[in-house]
């Protein structure tokens, strides 16, 4: 048995040397404060290689997922007049996205315009697999997608009603290289559980007190 | 059947087409019979010439859903897997135009539908090895003999056609009280189709478009669903999956001896796990005890909402019933519904339930379900379902839960009961119902039965 665990062990440890001195080569030609910072970090990154970390599974057709919380990002060019018109939506909805409460898996929503206005990075943080429930999207918040991503180069004619539409979003979906979730098993509707089951306890506790 | 009352000229508001029920096959409207007889024959097809002769043969005996709400004697449907299809010599591009699912057939798509563990392919009846099943059978009727008449046309029509071979006959129905294997009255809820022909029946909700059950008509989102081509083999088809389950009737009785000490507990339990009573009656309207009149009574069982149960308890929010329709339960994401049903011609096949089983030997009598369930998208929506609302409990607040009588259970599942002061919380539920094997069909219309008979090559 000890035997079986050396042997079994011995691959892992090569395996981190091997990544270890990968990232040393790699850093050769880093900025020197990288340099050096990478030296001080070695103990930390090698526990880091070594550790159970959690890898990231797929998150069905792209994206990649912890547990049960996925991402997905997207670049996306502007239809003309794409970015004003997405700019005046966003200025009404400030901030308050119901149609988002509404669909109840997403964690968050980033719109952020760059190359001066000529496209849009869209990023979300979402439970589940890609594209389990687009078509309940489709179905029963068409509007609300149509209104917003109608604004992007090449949306299909019939928006969400499209056939080609989930095509569109998964060929201007990036997957992410890396991935990390601070609660991976904690989803939208688990989280405002616990929020109510907190709170609820600390009112019990104060009773008894 | 009688209780089945006509439309009096379908939805006028909505503009529903009107259904081509001539040409769409019986088993998809027409609803179980009570008593219910039947066989499900499974065949290879060993030459493609053969194959369409049979179907020659079979396609004038195929009874079509034209009035399908009144009483008949028995009918006979025709499925055809993707293995049968190309056995049958269907061209290369209308092979292609199918989905994947249904091209790969139900045991590749086990990780898609977590069909791991016990219920893994590799564990499943030698029948439903893949490509194994090429044409599927089926016979349904309200009486003994009729059933076997039915059958043996069917048998008929095989005769001295080499090249043809029964891989299996599997008789069911005639259950005493059509009760199924764990003892319960079942397939009470069913999908309202828009222009099927008659009203819904209380409880069923609003009809839904016709195009979810049935391929060329527009769906829930106003288009067609893909429909395989060319466009007259397609049209007035669906899909029809097969899931056959062998059920641990000792393991049930286990279960519930283990949570509940006087019959009456027990009883309760059961209910619980299911929602509905044995007979039929869901805990909404019987709450206390079971009330077989309404369990009996098509326009009484299933007349209920979810409206007065926001916190669960009456019917659990992890109860089997309210997890595959939970109609106007709130979900914890946005879901409609109505994109996830399925038309449900489920059957009980063995030796009836007995309350007496205990033992292990009793968990392997064969016995158990055959869930057919019919629906123009019926892989993903079987794929949805296993992934979202049966072998998972976070859509509807069961968080860490699954379906109690088809979920795959794995070590320390609970079940719980939402109840005042204090939810019950039921450990060591296992796995009731395991999976057999199952296929993937296409249900052709009676056109396309006959454009597939009279192909050449």
């Amino acid at each position: 048995m000890a035997t079986q665990s050396a042997t079994a062990s011995r691959p892992n440890l090569d395996a981190i040397k091997q990544k270890i001195q990968n990232l040393r080569q790699a850093y050769a030609d880093a900025p020197e404060v990288g340099r050096i910072g990478l030296e001080r970090m070695i103990a930390e990154l090698e526990a880091a290689a070594g550790g159970g970390q959690q890898r990231a599974e797929s998150a069905g057709r792209t994206g990649l997922r912890q547990g049960k919380v996925s991402e997905l990002t997207s670049i996306v060019e502007f239809a003309p007049g794409g970015a004003k018109r997405l700019r005046a939506l966003l200025t009404v909805l400030g901030g308050n996205f119901q149609g988002a409460d509404k669909v109840g898996t997403l964690h968050d929503m980033r719109f952020v315009f760059i190359d001066n206005d000529t496209r849009l990075l869209f990023a979300t943080t979402y439970d589940g697999d890609w594209d389990t429930y687009i078509d309940d999207f489709s179905t029963k918040i068409p509007d609300a997608l149509d209104v917003l991503f109608s604004n992007m180069v090449g949306y299909p004619k019939k928006g969400m009603h499209d056939p080609a539409i989930k095509d569109w979003i998964a060929n201007h979906q990036l997957t992410a290289d890396a991935w990390y979730v601070a609660s991976p098993n904690l989803t939208v509707p688990e989280a405002r559980r616990l929020e109510k089951l907190g709170k609820a306890v600390d009112e019990l506790l104060d009773k008894i007190e | 059947m009688s209780m089945l009352r006509e439309s009096t000229g379908g939805n006028s508001s909505t503009q529903a087409p009107a259904l081509e029920l001539q040409e769409i096959q019986a088993t998809v409207l027409r609803l179980r019979p009570a008593p219910y007889f039947g066989s499900h024959v499974a065949l290879h097809v060993d030459d493609a010439q053969a194959g369409r002769e049979l179907l020659r043969r079979l396609t004038p005996h195929v009874d079509s859903a034209a009035n399908w709400w009144r009483p008949a004697s028995a009918w006979l449907s025709v499925a055809i897997s993707y293995a049968g299809l190309e056995a049958l010599g269907l061209p290369h591009n209308s092979l292609q135009s199918f989905p994947e699912a249904f091209r790969v057939g139900m045991a590749a798509r086990s990780q898609e539908l977590g069909d791991e563990g016990v219920n893994d392919p590799k564990n499943w009846e030698p029948l439903f090895a893949k490509g194994q099943i090429h044409i599927a059978l089926n016979a349904f009727s309200d009486s003994e003999e009729k059933w076997r008449r039915v059958v043996a046309i069917a048998r008929e029509q095989c005769e001295g056609l080499a090249g043809i071979s029964v891989s299996a006959v599997q008789d069911f129905g005639a259950q005493p009280g059509d009760l199924n294997s764990l003892g319960y009255r079942d397939g009470i809820d069913q999908p309202a189709i828009e222009g099927s022909g008659v009203e819904p029946l209380p409880g069923q909700g609003q009809p839904i478009k016709a195009g979810e059950f049935i391929l060329g008509y527009p769906g829930e989102a106003g288009v067609l669903l893909p429909v395989p081509q060319p466009d007259i083999f397609g049209r007035n088809g669906t899909y029809v999956g097969f899931r056959k389950y062998q059920s641990r009737v000792g393991a049930f009785n286990r279960f519930l001896r283990a949570n509940g000490s006087t019959e009456a507990e027990r009883e309760l339990v059961a209910a619980k796990l299911v929602g509905r009573w044995r007979s039929g009656a869901p805990l909404t309207l019987a709450p206390d005890v079971d009330n077989p009149a309404l369990g009996a009574d098509p326009q009484r069982n299933n007349d209920f909402n979810y409206a007065n149960d926001p916190h669960g308890r009456q019917i659990p929010f992890g109860s089997h019933i309210r997890r595959m329709n939970p109609r106007d339960t709130q979900l914890t994401r946005l879901t409609d519904v109505n994109i996830h049903r399925l038309i449900r011609r489920g059957t009980t096949y063995g030796k009836p339930y007995d309350a007496n089983a205990l033992s292990e030997a009793d968990d392997q009598v064969p016995r158990g379900a055959i869930f057919l369930f019919i629906s123009a998208k019926a892989m993903t929506t079987m794929e949805f379902l296993q992934q979202e609302w049966i072998n998972d409990g976070d859509f509807i607040g069961a968080n860490g839960e699954r379906d109690p009588i088809i979920g795959r259970q794995e070590e320390g599942a609970t079940f719980t009961i939402p109840k005042e002061p204090v939810r019950r919380r039921l450990r060591g539920i296992e796995t009731f119902n395991v999976l057999r094997g199952g296929e993937y069909f296409f249900m052709p219309s009676i056109s396309a039965l006959n454009w597939l008979a009279n192909l050449s090559g």
